[in-house]
């Protein structure tokens, strides 16, 4: 990769999702011409790694079943304004890892991209295992990531509140969510339809 | 951009009651099994002992303990009025106990370094169920950017974490309080952070906080006897 990439990319990637983080960010454009390793560490590459599966199964997700075009109505609208905001949350990750961030993975999603009441109940499935993503990286990442990362996790928990809403299911059924482990969301993605 | 912010709230002054002092509200009580079962999973006691290693640590959980405060003071006003019907009433009451259990899980954090309840007013926005939602809204997206804005300056990892765990949670109350109001639950990709300073000038401009507490006596008690 060029020299300086990674940070550049950490930089939008603060800039974007973050007003605050002035420090932060002049911190990496000092450190960025010498070398990727004090952009992000490796844990930071490995977190968003994970990020960049997730964000691209809810964007396969909801862009295969509006293509199929059997949702209607609240569903309907629901998948659109959410796939909006998961391609710009797969953007924002994609930029963060660079030349790091890996091609779209297959997917395989069955009847759950067709039937109304089957998308809403693995939409919420992928949103809850989002927030269950995320909150289980915080404590993993570099404050740059983890401040830019917050900006996205609370939206995939309105994401996950609203198609319960929809369902008739508990948008908040705990008071807290518990964090997920990388394996158990790979595990999850792959229930869902994660084929590579 | 909706005009659901906190500092745009139409809160009417005309109608202000006492406020209820909401010191009765039971921790045991409304800290139910898996409630509590998922807090401890947080390794809140592990939290604890980091915190107070750290005094800044400390500050960010009394200021979120401020916030749980305020949201779970709100909600119970809201169940004892009753104006609430249907799945608000149905929601009121699960945010409220969701809350309650957040002030519970600060408080056992805290110890004795716990700051106490402040009294509040909200001035009527409880006994009707727009102005409810929509205060309710403020609020939860309130808690949202005042979390997230934390995130950072937390020190203890133990703690970090348990306030990551909430932080999801508001934003799911702020969706689906949106969603009641009928409002867009997601209105943009990215939820911005918020100071701890503009949360405060923001919370302060509602007027609904009326007192905090005092921690010493200020005098010494008078004896008659």
């Amino acid at each position: 990769m060029h020299i300086g990439q990674g940070a550049l990319s950490r930089t939008e990637f603060i800039a974007a999702g973050a007003v605050a983080a002035g420090a932060a960010v002049a911190a990496g454009v000092i450190a960025g011409p010498v070398e990727d390793t004090d952009a992000q560490t490796d844990k930071d590459v490995e977190a968003l790694q994970l990020l960049l599966l997730l964000e691209y199964t809810e964007t396969a997700f909801y862009d295969e079943a509006l293509k199929r075009g059997d949702l209607s109505g609240e569903v309907e609208a629901y998948a659109q304004a959410v796939l909006d905001q998961e391609r710009e949350h797969l953007a924002f990750v994609r930029k963060a890892l660079g030349s790091k961030a890996g091609e779209p993975p297959r997917f395989a999603f069955g009847d759950a991209t067709r039937d109304p009441s089957q998308f809403a109940a693995t939409a919420a499935e992928l949103e809850d295992l989002a927030v269950a993503a995320y909150n289980g990286q915080a404590t993993n990442v570099s404050k740059p990531t983890l401040e830019a990362a917050a900006t996205v996790v609370s939206v995939e928990a309105r994401h996950a509140a609203w198609i319960r809403s929809i369902a008739g299911e508990p948008p908040a059924p705990d008071a807290t969510d518990t964090p997920m482990s990388a394996d158990e969301v790979r595990q999850g993605l792959e229930r869902i339809g994660l084929r590579s | 951009m909706d005009d659901l912010s906190m500092h745009r709230l139409d809160v009417d002054g005309a109608l202000a009651e006492a406020a209820e002092p909401l010191g009765g509200v039971s921790r045991a009580g409304f800290l139910g099994a898996s409630l509590g079962t998922s807090l401890a999973l947080l390794g809140l006691g592990a939290a604890q002992a980091e915190a107070r290693q750290g005094a800044s640590d400390l500050d960010i959980l009394n200021y979120a303990l401020t916030l749980e405060y305020l949201q779970a003071a709100f909600y119970t006003e809201a169940e004892r009025m009753g104006a609430l019907k249907g799945r608000t009433e149905r929601a009121a009451q699960t945010v409220g106990a969701v809350e309650r259990a957040h002030v519970a899980a600060f408080q056992d954090l805290l110890g004795k370094q716990a700051i106490r309840r402040p009294s509040f007013d909200f001035q009527g926005v409880t006994e009707k169920p727009q102005a409810f939602l929509k205060t309710a809204v403020a609020f939860e997206d309130l808690a949202v950017a005042a979390y997230k804005g934390q995130a950072t300056n937390i020190k203890a990892e133990s703690a970090l974490a348990a306030a990551v765990a909430i932080h999801s949670v508001e934003a799911r109350h702020a969706a689906w309080m949106r969603y009641l109001f009928g409002a867009n639950p997601a209105r943009t990709a990215f939820d911005q952070p918020a100071s701890k300073q503009e949360v405060t000038q923001i919370v302060r401009s509602t007027n609904f906080v009326t007192g905090n507490p005092s921690t010493k006596r200020k005098r010494a008690p008078r004896f008659t006897g």
